[in-house]
């Protein structure tokens, strides 16, 4: 039996009538043509079982549990989203999401019981926060605007000074939410570099492992006073970021 | 993965300063976002299954696949208000499948042929495939068992694995699969009669 080409019309349309994607007409005479051909009706012989042996061996697998749950919060869809999110901001958590996953052992757990990881959470913040038409929800340089500017919002406003005379000067504040809690984030900026300073309640919501140094060129300066837990997060040198973070930590520039 | 800035930073972020203002809520902006999220979620979302298995047939595992599958959720969602409204299965395979092959080609530059490259590497597949005069008996390849076949399918040409997996795998029509990989019906046809009976002549030769 000689065997048409594959690129040959007759073949190429017993495929397609298989497919189901033949009008009327063009199915009947394609069916004609395979009664008075052998080698044409053999082509959708084996076409067929061939369609079979897929359909039945090879189920059609679901997409990993975390994927769409990863998907959705990265487009922010679901928690820890801004009033204000920016697509820019999703690229940004996506590949933060993925880079980091497995490396941050700070863990927060939510009322679901889902371990999530601060470290990661707050660098997403970071970077939503630079890719948004505003790092800020309130813009200010200067502290007695911003820090009444969280009561109300979050159960309690921040440590806030000025460190502007540092060159530090205060941008404005956010809120930004991990798991279900609400935390304030000062924005300071060094020269073309922003600084995300979290303060987290330092409560049994939160357990601590330890916490990475950086997180995909993100330094992370933490430090914990007063039963609150600091988090800087910045693009800046480390060092640089370990000088704000003391400059923040001694200055009598307070509210 | 890096993270690139994808646009000059203005307002706060640049070097003249801040401008000092209160911001009070951003309500349009809100709502346009609003409305960003729930096109990304009918269009996208229902479609990640989809999106998986092809990134996984042309990447070959499962990790790569979560990677692109990431990735080309973040493009779909860049891209969702230039979503024309098509058919919205076949938009966000497109994108997979682009995503895949840049994928592949940063990370194994030395297995994946040049998407450029396609045309050639089909005509020279039609040529191999009409030497042979063989005609497997359909019989033959209903003993393979999923391994071979997945094996089989594998083995495939990138062009020709993914028209016979969203063929005969996803079950899209011809014209979602042309949107999907970016060519003409006439190409999906020759390409999927062509890679089943490449992967019909594999199939036999196994047993």
């Amino acid at each position: 039996m000689s065997r048409p080409r594959s690129d040959d019309n007759s073949v190429l349309l017993v495929h397609a009538y298989l497919d189901g994607e033949l009008d009327p007409a063009n199915a009947l005479s394609v069916a004609q043509q395979m009664s008075q051909e052998p080698a044409l009706a053999a082509e959708a012989e084996r076409v067929k079982e061939l369609q079979n042996l897929i359909h039945d061996r090879l189920p059609r697998e679901a997409a990993p549990p975390g994927l769409r749950a990863r998907i959705e919060s990265s487009v922010g869809a679901t928690r820890h989203k801004r009033a204000k999110p920016s697509w820019l901001a999703l690229a940004a958590s996506i590949a933060v999401a993925a880079v980091v996953a497995g490396t941050s052992t700070w863990l927060v757990v939510d009322s679901r019981q889902q371990p999530m990881q601060v470290a990661e959470l707050l660098v997403s913040d970071h970077i939503r926060g630079l890719m948004a038409p505003e790092p800020v929800d309130v813009v200010s340089s200067d502290r007695h605007t911003v820090k009444p500017w969280f009561n109300g919002r979050i159960s309690n406003s921040p440590r806030v000074v000025d460190l502007a005379r540092d060159d530090f000067p205060l941008i404005g504040g956010r809120v930004d939410v991990l798991g279900r809690t609400p935390v304030s984030t000062l924005v300071y900026r060094r020269a073309k570099h922003l600084i995300s300073l979290t303060a987290v309640p330092a409560d049994s919501t939160f357990a601590f492992n330890g916490s990475p140094q950086s997180i995909n060129g993100y330094n992370i300066v933490r430090w914990t006073e007063n039963g609150v837990s600091y988090w800087a997060i910045s693009d800046l040198e480390p060092k640089e970021l370990e000088i704000f973070a003391q400059l923040f930590r001694t200055s009598q520039n307070e509210l | 993965m890096s993270i690139t800035p994808l646009r000059p930073r203005t307002g706060p972020n640049s070097p003249e300063g801040p401008p000092i203002r209160l911001v009070t809520s951003g309500t349009q902006e809100s709502i346009g976002m609003l409305d960003d999220n729930a096109r990304f979620r009918a269009v996208v979302l229902p479609y990640i299954d989809e999106a998986y298995r092809l990134a996984r047939w042309l990447t070959g595992n499962g990790t790569d696949a979560e990677d692109v599958v990431q990735d080309a959720s973040l493009r779909a969602f860049r891209a969702i208000r230039s979503y024309a409204g098509g058919n919205p299965r076949a938009w966000l395979l497109s994108i997979v499948r682009n995503t895949a092959y840049s994928w592949l080609h940063k990370n194994r530059p030395t297995t994946i042929v040049a998407v450029d490259d396609l045309e050639a590497v089909e005509r020279e597949h039609v040529k191999a495939d009409d030497r042979r005069d063989d005609t497997p008996e359909a019989s033959l390849i209903a003993k393979a068992d999923a391994d071979q076949l997945r094996a089989a399918i594998a083995k495939l040409p990138a062009p020709f694995r993914e028209t016979l997996v969203l063929r005969d795998i996803e079950g899209l029509d011809y014209r979602e699969i042309a949107e999907a990989t970016e060519v003409p019906i006439g190409t999906v046809m020759s390409r999927l009669a062509r890679a089943r009976r490449r992967l019909l002549e594999t199939l036999s030769q196994d047993d």
